[in-house]
């Protein structure tokens, strides 16, 4: 316990009373320029032949923000920028002049009235422009001849008795009996031992600062003729000057640690509703033929009710035998009662035979004569086959006088406005929030859960969804990549996939937009999200603004 | 034993405590915040614009020979107010219309020799 709390004020080491923000990093560059931000808006001024030219950007989208007013405090009093296409310019010829000038841009832009401060310094002419590095680990170099200096002279030091490699056995010896006797609550022993060891190090101090140099390296750097150019600077980091930025159309997000609804991709293709299509099938076989008018053309609209095609059944060769040799029985029966009935008539005259027999005989007639009738237009009268919902002819196997077997789909009537995706869920229980599919052509279709069948299928739930948005241009059995997203959450900070790139060494990486001009490679760890987004395990603090489009671009900044 | 321990474990993490970087309540009930090499406290007053003036230890540093512009967003709109030495470590200006307190806006200051410093209010 007593070593961690040790370590403790290690980590605050380097804080303290430091007035002004931090030094920025002075670029190479060939133009004095200088930065400021707020919550709101970034600002990049940069002067150039007696003037200053300045670039206005949203802060957290890097977007130029053309329509804004600047006035700026100079040292020759307000000004007002004059707003040059994308960019905006004031009169200053004190900039011409070495010196350090502060500046205070007040920019008002719709609603937004935000104030940004920045000191512009011009540096001598004649003085080489130099670049800061933090810190002296950073100079490799110099941690090289370090390291060998120290490896020879220890292992010379080694091969003579060197009494300095005594002292400091000696040191560590007496460091231990010290932290033992404050354990022990020997209390003169730990003073005693206390003060050998002050002595000791008093006197190693001097000779510890000695060649050890701490921090503000400054070296000199390669200083680009002409104008400012996009480069990659020493410490890995990527300048590129704001009309490059504008060229390259570099936008960027804050990151922001959220709740992620965890999304799997699906397989899955597009089935009809079922409650908006139907098939139009013959219940008997029989020979096609097309209703008034003709068979329904693909794609035709058609309301549920509409006849699309007859079906006339076929007779057989022995119904056929049968259907004559009951037709002339009937002839032979109505002659018979035709013959009978008149010979009544004479005899009811003469009242040899009742009334009543006379009409007995002549309903038998009408009897036998109506079923003749319907004998005959049992070979004449077709069935007609009607559309059993309203749609489009999705499918349509019908041809004039192809002999259709029963059970036959003829028609497949489908609504295309109402149609659903079935998707196959490996791996989970098929519940799902809510879910989108891309019909690869970057378009994406807001789906509606309805439900997860129970039996397993290819080692899959089937689920099905509704299709909430435009159906337009899909047709049924398209094949469709679905992101469903389930009830679980992942915490985390979600950035877009096309912000991750592949680094040299094979590691995932993002740049960060570190300052106006700067732009940091961060390697990351991801996850998987969605199809869109993808979750940052590890490299990127929230609130860190992650280049989105144009990271590829700023990677091939060399 | 773990007193002992404690007392040992806060005396090292003293050092790390002190930070005076972000913007504090100042001791004249305004809002204080760096500027280059002082600290620049900002109170307003109905229409009166007080500035007041101390150094990296919060001791006051006199305003005679100090100038200084502020910008305040006094009813959506920026409004530039210049201030005068008005004695003490006072910076003194007079707004067009009352201003809210805390007040948006940035101090521009010039010292005598010249030197100038901004602070930014938020």
């Amino acid at each position: 316990m007593t070593a961690t709390l040790l370590f403790l004020p290690l980590s605050y080491a380097h804080e303290g009373h430091d007035h002004g923000d931090a030094p920025p990093v002075v670029v190479s560059q060939s133009v004095p320029r200088t930065e400021a931000q707020s919550a709101l808006f970034e600002l990049v001024a940069v002067a150039s032949g007696g003037s200053l030219e300045i670039y206005l950007d949203r802060f957290e989208t890097n977007e130029p923000v053309t329509d804004a007013v600047i006035e700026v405090e100079t040292p020759a009093g307000p000004l007002s920028a004059v707003a040059e296409a994308e960019i905006y310019r004031i009169e200053a010829p004190w900039s011409l002049q070495p010196g350090e000038y502060d500046l205070i841009f007040t920019v008002s832009s719709g609603s937004d009235i935000d104030f940004l401060t920045a000191t512009l310094s011009v540096p001598d002419v004649a003085a080489p422009v130099l670049a800061q590095r933090s810190g002296w680990l950073a100079n490799s170099a110099f941690a090289d001849e370090m390291q060998e200096v120290l490896a020879t002279d220890l292992r010379d030091r080694l091969s003579r008795n060197d009494p300095g490699l005594i002292a400091v056995g000696i040191l560590g010896f007496l460091g231990g009996l010290l932290v033992m006797a404050v354990f022990r609550r020997r209390t003169v022993f730990a003073a005693g031992t206390g003060a050998v060891l002050f002595v000791i190090f008093a006197g190693s101090i001097a000779v510890a600062h000695e060649g050890h140099d701490h921090g503000d390296q400054a070296a000199l750097m390669p200083v680009p003729s002409g104008r400012d150019v996009a480069q990659r600077l020493p410490d890995g980091t990527v300048f590129v000057p704001k009309p490059s930025q504008r060229i390259l159309a570099i936008r960027t997000i804050l990151a922001a640690q959220e709740a992620h609804r965890r999304s799997v991709e699906m397989p899955g293709r597009i089935i009809p509703d079922p409650n908006a299509s139907g098939y139009v099938q013959a219940a008997i076989a029989g020979r096609l033929s097309p209703p008034e008018g003709g068979f329904p053309r693909l794609g035709a609209r058609v309301e549920a009710g509409d006849v699309l095609a007859e079906i006339t059944p076929p007779l057989q060769m022995i119904d056929q035998s049968d259907v004559r040799q009951r037709q002339s029985e009937l002839a032979q029966e109505i002659t018979i009662a035709e013959q009978r009935i008149r010979r009544f008539e004479t005899l009811v005259a003469s009242g040899a035979v009742a009334r009543t027999t006379l009409d007995e005989a002549k309903i038998e007639l009408e009897g036998l004569k109506e079923r003749r009738s319907a004998l005959e237009q049992v070979q004449v009268q077709p069935e007609p086959l009607v559309a059993p919902v309203a749609g489009i002819i999705a499918a349509s196997n019908a041809v004039a006088g192809q002999m259709a077997e029963s059970n036959a789909v003829i028609f497949h009537i489908v609504d295309p406005a109402r149609l659903w995706v079935e998707a196959l869920a490996y791996g989970n229980d098929g519940q799902f929030d809510t879910a989108a599919a891309s019909d690869g052509s970057n378009r994406a279709l807001a789906l509606k859960f309805e439900g997860a069948g129970f039996a397993d299928r290819s080692q899959a739930v089937p689920v099905h969804f509704s299709i909430e948005s435009d159906t337009k241009g899909l047709r049924l059995g398209q094949m469709l990549s679905v992101l469903g997203q389930t009830q679980e959450t992942e915490e985390g900070l979600a950035i877009p996939r096309m912000s991750v790139l592949r680094g040299a060494n094979g590691q995932d990486m993002v740049f960060l937009h570190v300052g106006a001009e700067r732009f940091e490679p961060r390697e990351v760890r991801i996850m998987p999200l969605d199809g869109d987004r993808v979750l940052v395990a590890a490299g990127v603090e929230p609130g860190a603004r992650v280049v989105t489009q144009g990271a590829e671009l700023l990677n091939q900044i060399r | 034993m773990n007193s002992r321990i404690l007392a040992l474990a806060a005396a090292l993490a003293m050092p790390g405590i002190a930070n005076a970087h972000e913007p504090r309540p100042g001791p004249n009930g305004g809002t204080l915040v760096d500027a280059g090499t002082h600290h620049v406290e900002l109170v307003t007053k109905d229409t009166s614009v007080e500035v007041y003036l101390s150094d990296a230890s919060d001791a006051p540093v006199p305003s005679e020979g100090f100038k200084g512009t502020a910008i305040l967003i006094v009813g959506g709109k920026p409004q530039r107010v210049s201030l005068e030495p008005s004695g003490g470590s006072q910076l003194l200006g007079q707004a067009a219309a009352p201003v809210a307190s805390p007040v948006k806006g940035a101090v521009q200051l010039t010292a005598p020799d010249g030197a100038t410093s901004q602070a930014k209010f938020e």
